[in-house]
């Protein structure tokens, strides 16, 4: 394969990868997962029962893990045992995985609010309706992202100088572990957004949730009651895009060092990239450290050195 | 909430063990590829199992999440259950292989319960007993997918059907959410036994629908039976799922409407 | 009758065990270097990633493990992997974890300060070990800190780096085992996984770094995860793969 074919097929990923981070934060956002559910957990315990979908599928990780996993093998199954296309493929296996979120997500949102029951949590069947069919279109695009993702690195990249061709794990194993992955990130970028901010939005912006807060989520609109469909609306104006731009970078700087500088230097010069993008990063984020730290300054509210 | 049908972990163990390993040697040992489904009837059963143990294990806070337990006991359980069916192949008693897994995965578990409780002091009483049950759990889903994705307990087809062709990553994940899931989608206080229990079966049998796709690729109408059982099954408890769930809400269940009274 | 025996793989492959325990260690001693505020960090109420530690000791360790796949595949295809290129192989595994792992700091810095308004301000420490720079008056009232402060993300990239190299390890050793690449990425996830679940009960679920007084539990879990890799690597070495089971 021509290394310019490489180059592109890398920034394909990239690109696919940043998509698939974009909707995999927005889905968790509307089904409220991972973390910041822990604080919609809360609040009808201490008397703040909500609107708000219920979405605890065993933390974000092995959640995408389950669906790009088992797109992934519907996919697989559909390559080797018929003739379609790799592409219509990967887009029933993405269909699959969609299904599975939207069964797992279902049983979520009932069991928890119905074991909520004493805590006057009621389950509103109108929520269920309304949020499932987001929940699960945005997984069918994190799905198909990751499956086509991992489709390209197993079956399409060839190395331009060994000729081997592609990676050597199996095309599901790979699926697993980018879902893995992608729920990582998701839910160490974006779901900051959404917990920290739109969660909590009625209180003043600058300042972390005071822990006296803990449970008192925002449960009002701008009109009526909110609903987490318009989470998406909120959390797509940053935490959803700072995800993908999050995954995006893993996927395009991890392949593209592994692919550019696999032959320099015996193969030390992908390490050797490797670590120059890291110490790159690390000094960005003492620069935006002190830039921070500049801008908004001590709070007001500091009084000496006590430890908080 | 009074327990309605209380089953106390010794049956719920019994019958996972039992009806798992049965299914697994009928269908890899009967040499009727179309009974491979039974396989996964039995994982159905060892899921149950497994999620019965977690519901134990995290009523104690175990300071991490509900996930992290599943998955420490399907890492020992996927490399138990590949020894022992490795094992059975390599004495040439086919026979053996899951039983030893079993065991293996059995000690394995009850070892690193110790561990975490005496050497990293969770102090969780039943840590030692519940992790066992975990990986045994894990054991028997992973055996009983794994031999019914192939058909047959010999490890060559086992490594060439299901582990080389990755079809072992769903098996594995999707195992793993069907121990971990019942309870974690149920956690509150007003969780109750059976309700979790019939959704265990209901995970179990999503596990063995997407196994048994997967298999289509390599045995197309034992694979084709034993989706076709697993949508069967998963259909029938789901629907249990949410009658017991609207049992459970009472009045809680509305179609639409406004918060409750009193929380506006 | 096959002529792979157990006593047989066992005696041949106990350098594997070796590698597959300091694999194993290396993961274990990783996941306490790792900053993670659990679900307080989410809503900025502790310093760290907002995530569980499994989740992201293995989303970084385990996308290592594809990049020290890829590499172990160019050098040496199937067959047994020389010393020097086990290292170079755990090298990059490292380098792949380390840079999932500051990306994903860095872009949680950018949603910390640009979509929460906080600055990163670790309360463990009165000043950061490596810049000096004061913390407590930055530290939001009601809260134990947040965001990512420098020593938390140097302390994160050498979780990153011990993280990947662990992983990379066992897939070698299991590489000189089995030469199947399939069976041998699916258990060092299974390894792996043990190797990060047993520290995380060890942190009770956060840590902020070296400097944070949990780290001190480090030798705790050494000892647990030296005999649970041990069990594994035992075991894990007796499994043949596709090219020893001939024809398959």
């Amino acid at each position: 394969m021509e290394p310019a074919m490489g180059m592109g097929l890398v920034a394909l990923m990239g690109a696919a990868a940043t998509v698939a981070g974009c909707s995999e934060d927005l889905e968790s956002d509307i089904g409220s997962q991972s973390n910041p559910n822990s604080q919609v957990q809360l609040a009808a315990q201490v008397g703040y029962p909500h609107r708000i979908f219920n979405k605890a599928i065993s933390g974000e990780p092995p959640s995408n893990a389950m669906i790009c996993a088992a797109g992934a093998g519907v996919a697989a199954m559909l390559m080797a045992s018929t003739d379609v296309s790799p592409l219509i493929a990967i887009a029933i296996g993405a269909f699959v995985g969609a299904l599975l979120d939207g069964i797992y997500s279902v049983t979520s949102y009932i069991g928890r609010s119905t074991s909520q029951k004493r805590f006057n949590q009621y389950v509103y069947l109108d929520v269920l309706r309304n949020q499932v069919l987001s929940l699960m279109g945005h997984a069918y695009i994190t799905t198909f992202c990751i499956v086509l993702i991992s489709y390209v690195m197993t079956y399409v990249m060839v190395d331009p100088i060994t000729g081997l061709g592609g990676h050597p794990f199996p095309f599901p194993v790979i699926a697993l572990i980018w879902g893995l992955c992608v729920g990582a990130i998701g839910s160490s970028t974006g779901d900051v957004h959404y917990g920290a901010e739109r969660e909590f939005q009625d209180f003043k912006f600058g300042s972390g949730l005071n822990a006296a807060d803990s449970g008192n989520i925002t449960r009002f609109a701008e009109a009526g009651i909110r609903s987490s469909i318009d989470n998406a609306w909120f959390c797509s104006k940053f935490g959803g895009p700072a995800t993908g731009i999050a995954f995006g970078m893993v996927v395009f700087l991890d392949n593209w060092r592994s692919t550019v500088f696999a032959h320099v230097i015996n193969g030390w010069g992908a390490v050797i990239a490797g670590l120059t993008i890291v110490l790159v990063l690390a000094l960005y984020n003492r620069k935006l450290e002190t830039y921070a730290r500049k801008k908004y300054g001590p709070f007001p509210e500091y009084a000496g050195d006590i430890e908080a | 909430m009074s327990e309605v049908s209380a089953e106390t972990a010794n049956q719920i163990d019994a019958k996972g063990i039992v009806i798992g390993l049965v299914g697994i040697y009928i269908a890899g040992m009967s040499g009727i590829p179309y009974l491979a489904f039974l396989a996964g009837i039995g994982a159905i059963f060892a899921t149950k199992m497994g999620a019965n143990a977690v519901r134990s294990v995290c009523s104690y806070g175990i300071g991490t999440g509900v996930p992290s337990i599943g998955m420490l006991a399907l890492g020992m359980g996927i490399i138990s259950a590949m020894f022992g069916l490795a094992f059975g192949w390599m004495v040439d008693i086919p026979f053996l292989g899951p039983i030893v897994g079993l065991a293996l995965a059995l000690a394995i578990g009850f070892i690193v319960g110790t561990l975490a409780n005496k050497v990293i002091k969770l102090n969780i009483p039943v840590m030692e007993r519940c992790l066992t049950e975990i990986a045994g759990a894990g054991v028997l889903v992973l055996t009983g997918l794994s031999v019914m994705v192939a058909g047959s307990l010999e490890f060559p087809d086992i490594a060439r059907d299901v582990v080389s062709t990755g079809y072992i990553a769903p098996i594995f994940i999707l195992g793993a959410l069907g121990i971990l899931h019942p309870f974690n989608a149920s956690l509150g206080p007003d969780e109750t036994q059976d309700r979790t229990m019939v959704h265990a079966y209901s995970c179990g049998a999503i596990a063995m629908l997407i196994a048994g796709i997967c298999s289509i690729a390599i045995n197309p109408i034992a694979g084709a039976i034993s989706a076709v059982v697993g949508l069967v099954i998963w259909y029938v408890t789901f629907r249990g799922f949410v009658k017991l769930a609207k049992r459970d809400a009472g009045a809680g269940w509305v179609g639409t409407g406004l918060l409750p009274p009193g929380a506006m | 009758m096959s002529d792979i025996t157990v006593i047989g793989m066992l005696a041949e492959n106990w350098g594997s065990i070796i590698g597959i325990i300091l694999g194993g260690l290396c993961i274990a001693v990783g996941v306490h270097f790792v900053p993670v505020g659990g679900a307080p960090a989410a809503m900025a109420q502790a310093t760290g990633i907002g995530t569980g530690t499994v989740q992201l000791a293995a989303g970084s360790g385990l996308t290592g493990l594809l990049a020290a796949g890829y590499m172990y595949m160019t050098l040496a295809g199937v067959s047994e992997a020389s010393i020097s290129d086990v290292v170079l192989i755990s090298a990059t595994g490292a380098v792949g974890a380390m840079i999932m792992i500051t990306v994903t700091m860095l872009v949680g810095n950018w949603v910390y300060i640009y979509g929460v308004g906080v600055p990163p301000a670790s309360a463990k420490k009165d000043y950061d070990p490596i810049t000096g720079d004061s913390q407590a008056p930055y530290v939001a009232p009601g809260t134990v800190g947040q965001g990512i402060p420098t020593v938390c993300f140097v302390s994160g990239a050498i979780g990153g780096l011990l993280g990947g190299l662990g992983g990379s390890l066992v897939y070698c050793m299991l590489m000189w085992v089995n030469g199947d690449p399939a069976i041998s990425s699916i258990f060092a996830i299974g390894v792996f996984l043990v190797n990060a679940v047993l520290p995380s009960y060890n942190i009770q679920g956060t840590i902020e770094g070296f400097h944070d007084p949990k780290f001190k539990r480090v030798p705790k879990a050494i000892l647990a995860c030296f005999i649970a890799s041990l069990l594994c690597g035992i075991v894990a070495v007796m499994i043949p793969g596709i090219p020893a089971l001939g024809g398959a």
